[in-house]
């Protein structure tokens, strides 16, 4: 082969494989600098989740906190008078149902205090459900 | 599906309840029943002004070591961990010294009665005679020892000690609250946290909102149960072991969290008792700090605080 043809090849030879090695370089840092980003972002969430209060480990999935919000109030035993309901408690907690009611239509689901396919469902249930009812705050005072 | 079975109800000179959550509804309202029980019965037990109760029959006699039902001996051994830890300012002893300034049997009280005039404040200091440290309980013999004439009063301690003691037979529901006069016990399986509010003791809105899913919550201070003393000047049922008069330490009421109720009511006196000076140290789980001039401090659970978030 002519030594000028050869040594052009050569050229384009080390040319291609210093472009290529280049790209390479360009796909490592976005490899890199996204994986950071994920990771940042991930542990983020966790950050602010358990910050705000919100360990997942403690919190109720949607569906039981839909089913106790719309059956168990009513279900309440109480011989506590500050636990008797005045009109805008029992106003509350028609609102919370219909709330619930909603919820529950969009998940698909039916609620209804005397439906027995509701009742059918919680017999069924093997978890545990997480208690997702606000109740009445405990009041701490001079013992 | 998960219940909340509640009941309340008079003990212990004050307002009790108890709630329990469970998927079983009617072993969480059985259980309620039996805990409502189980606080009464402890009430005729432990109670200073009955002279029936077993710790009254206990305070009269004369032998150095008398048997005990398991309760007292619980307790006993409660007052004598509570001196331990507080370092001897919250005294269970000072049976003589309570009776003195006029609290000798259940009565009237004036929430106003600890306002006016009171004397110059200062820290409270543990009594040189430290009775409590010759309190002594054998489980194996079931007695309870202590020199002739050494008197116990259960008060704060017996209630955080009985929402321990209910909490023991709870811990198998869901989600549980004890509340003895004010000193609150909460747990169970699910984990469930919370809200508790710090009342004020000048009857505003609540000072602080804690959230805790196992745990205790006390307030100790020398409003609620106030009177005019014997010699008209103010008096409270929070004695300075030091002095064996209601103590004036410049902090109103105390309340601390800790993991359980003996605990949280061994530190809210500690912290009153120490004044406002010193209450920070016996609060390492966090709590609210009123002191008498108004001014409110929340010590948060990592030991920093807050100064003077809110002041009267």
């Amino acid at each position: 082969m002519d030594p000028i043809r050869k040594q052009e090849l050569k050229r384009q030879a080390g040319r291609r494989l210093a472009e290529q090695r280049q790209r390479a370089g360009h796909l490592r840092g976005r490899v890199l600098a996204i994986s950071l980003a994920c990771f940042a972002l991930l542990w983020g969430i966790v950050f602010v989740q358990m910050a705000t209060g919100n360990d997942p480990a403690l919190s109720g999935k949607k569906v039981a906190k839909t089913q106790a919000t719309a059956s168990t109030r009513r279900e309440v035993e109480t011989t506590d008078p500050r636990e008797v309901e005045t009109e805008q408690g029992a106003a509350n907690e028609l609102a919370r149902e219909e709330e619930a009611a909603a919820e529950a239509e969009v998940e698909g689901t039916e609620v209804g205090p005397a439906s027995p396919e509701v009742e059918e469902v919680e017999t069924v249930e093997a978890e545990p459900e997480v208690e997702a009812v606000e109740t009445e705050p405990l009041v701490t005072s001079q013992s | 599906m998960r219940r909340e079975a509640v009941e309340s109800f008079e003990c212990f000179g004050g307002r009790c309840a108890v709630r329990v959550g469970d998927r079983d509804g009617e072993a969480a309202a059985a259980a309620v029943g039996d805990a409502r029980q189980a606080l009464l019965e402890a009430h005729r037990t432990l109670s200073r002004f009955d002279p029936e109760s077993e710790l009254s029959r206990l305070n009269r006699d004369p032998r150095p070591e008398a048997p005990a039902s398991p309760l007292l001996r619980r307790l006993v051994a409660a007052a004598r961990a509570a001196g331990q830890r507080s370092g001897g300012l919250v005294d269970a002893t000072l049976v003589g010294e309570i009776e003195a300034a006029g609290y000798a049997d259940s009565r009237e009280f004036d929430p106003r009665g600890a306002d006016r005039e009171s004397p110059p404040p200062h820290p409270a200091a543990p009594s040189r005679r430290a009775a409590w440290c010759l309190l002594a309980v054998d489980d194996r013999a079931r007695t309870v020892s202590r020199p002739p004439g050494v008197r116990i009063d259960p008060g704060g301690i017996a209630k955080g000690l009985l929402a321990d003691v209910l909490a023991e037979s709870l811990d198998g529901f869901d989600s549980f609250a004890v509340d003895c006069c004010g000193d609150l016990r909460v747990g169970g399986r699910g984990g469930r946290s919370r809200t508790i509010l710090v009342e004020d003791p000048a009857g505003g809105e609540p000072l602080h909102e804690l959230r805790i899913a196992d745990g205790a919550v006390a307030t100790s201070g020398i409003t609620r149960r106030a009177w005019t003393g014997p010699d008209g000047r103010p008096a409270h049922q929070i004695l300075d072991p030091g002095s064996g008069l209601p103590a004036f330490t410049g902090v109103g009421q105390a309340t601390a969290v800790a993991p359980t109720g003996l605990l949280a009511e061994t530190f809210a006196k500690a912290a009153l008792l120490a004044g406002p000076d010193g209450a920070e140290s016996y609060l390492p789980y966090g709590g609210v700090i009123v002191e008498t001039d108004g001014a409110v401090r929340v010590v948060d659970p990592l030991g920093s605080v807050l100064p003077e978030v809110l002041t009267a």
